[in-house]
């Protein structure tokens, strides 16, 4: 791969109990691009972001082997913090999930429980936030309004802002537009091209199209094992695999 | 959804088909008008022409309306970009066999038809043909062997028309009451020409389709 790589496994395998949910992965993600994993229902995609940041640790009966490195360091390393780690690499969910707090309190909570206390601080974190998450023309006159009269689409892209507050280095999408009509989900994606220029953004989509277009390399996962990792031109032009060609082209799944 | 899906690409496919070797056929025919002196199936060759161009627009239309509805991905859209490109080779084809079947049409039929074959005109059609009929099957099949060699087969076909080209003007420089048949026939293996490239191209689509890989045959 002709890219930096920020963030990579290596045999990586998980386990509900006794269901193996991701078998031997090994990936490497580019910094600055866009990386996208497909794959039907149950598949391991969402298990494997969850990954990254280690959001499985708090599940009852999960077991992790391999590495998630991570800036050369395994993040699953006894002394590594899970809460650092969380601030450097931020998650966006399926739902849009803002905190029942103001517009303004939502950007600045993260900030805020890091330490920054000082006002004009806080307020040029929240505006930068939020345009960098392309809403603050949107807001900028209603900041100390609920979160929750926001639109979904709004919603989403607050929550996207709420990550970019604590100056993440990538961004984890979980379906991140499965809740949107179709123009926020445009929207969305202008802004997954946007954010590229200075994040690593890995995005799980069950919409083929939205892969096809938001994404620069394409994972394409099967019974928990990442069969197929390549361009997004060349998975969806010309897939190496069979089972990925069926996928993508609908013949099962 | 996807299941009515792909039935509606086969039936494209097989329409891309239909049409391929309906093409074939015109020229085939035209050839045969041309070496038989036939003004009778020229004529109808002639005809041919307008359900050729009905086929070309319902098959175009349905490739639009099959990427609209259905963003086509893989294999599926290598399918539809080689249907389009084929019907449009196909047509030109098609024309081309109208083209030399308007020839055969305004020479007349009291010609002398001796340099039709002196100048192997058919056996320059037989090799084209073989080449579109190959390609076509090549399609139908998705085996690649049968265009393996298009690229050496279409060198033939250029040399061959360089060939009567030269052998064209001695002969309408020895008699030049020849210069009106000559002058048509050298456009006739123009037209060959033109069409073992289409031959070519669609080949160079067909190994696209099934491999996922452009190549150039030249």
């Amino acid at each position: 791969m002709s890219h930096d790589t920020i963030i990579a496994t290596e045999g990586l395998n998980l386990w509900y109990g006794d269901t193996r949910a991701l078998a031997d992965v090994s990936i490497q993600v580019p910094d600055r691009k866009v990386t996208a994993l497909i794959g039907p229902s149950g598949c391991g995609k969402s298990t494997l972001i969850r990954c990254f940041n280690r959001m499985n640790d708090i599940l009852p009966g999960c077991r992790i082997e391999g590495k998630v490195i991570f800036h050369g360091e395994n993040i699953y390393d006894n002394g590594a913090d899970p809460v650092s780690l969380r601030r450097r690499i931020g998650m966006v969910f399926q739902k849009p999930n803002p905190f029942p707090k103001s517009i303004y309190e939502n950007v600045a909570y993260g900030p805020r429980i890091h330490g920054i206390r000082d006002r004009r601080i806080l307020d040029s974190i929240v505006e930068e936030s939020l345009r960098r998450a392309a809403l603050w023309d949107e807001v900028r006159d209603r900041l100390s309004r609920s979160a929750t009269s926001l639109s979904g689409g709004q919603q989403q892209r607050l929550c996207i802002a709420r990550t970019l507050a604590v100056e993440p280095e990538v961004i984890l999408m979980d379906e991140p537009c499965s809740a949107l009509d179709p123009i926020a989900t445009a929207k969305v994606e202008g802004l997954i091209d946007e954010l590229k220029k200075q994040y690593c953004v890995i995005i799980v989509t069950h919409n083929m199209q939205q892969a096809a277009r938001v994404s620069d390399y394409t994972g394409f996962m099967y019974l928990g094992r990442l069969i197929e990792f390549g361009g997004t031109t060349q998975i969806f032009e010309s897939p190496r695999d069979e089972l990925t060609e069926n996928y993508i082209t609908g013949r099962f799944g | 959804m996807k299941d009515k899906f792909h039935d509606e690409m086969a039936r494209m496919r097989a329409g891309v088909l239909e049409m391929g070797f309906f093409a074939e056929q015109m020229l085939s025919d035209a050839m045969r008008a041309l070496q038989e002196n036939d003004t009778e199936l020229a004529r109808e060759v002639k005809e041919r022409k307008a359900r050729l161009s009905g086929q070309n627009d319902t098959l175009e239309e349905d490739a639009y309306r099959l990427i609209a509805l259905y963003q086509p991905v893989a294999r599926d859209m290598r399918e539809i970009a080689c249907a389009l490109k084929i019907i449009s080779s196909a047509e030109r084809i098609g024309r081309y066999g109208k083209d030399t079947a308007g020839v055969v049409l305004s020479l007349g039929n009291t010609r002398p038809d001796d340099l039709v074959a002196a100048l192997s005109l058919p056996h320059m059609g037989k090799l084209v043909l073989s080449m579109i009929d190959d390609a076509l099957h090549a399609y139908e099949t998705g085996d690649l062997e049968l265009i393996a060699h298009h690229s050496g087969r279409d060198d033939v076909v250029d040399a061959l028309r360089h060939t009567i080209f030269r052998e064209g003007i001695t002969y309408m420089m020895e008699d030049p009451r020849t210069i009106t048949r000559c002058t048509n026939y050298l456009m006739v293996a123009r037209y060959l020409e033109r069409c073992a490239d289409h031959a070519c191209k669609i080949a160079e689509m067909v190994h696209y389709l099934v491999t996922g890989e452009r190549i150039e045959i030249r």
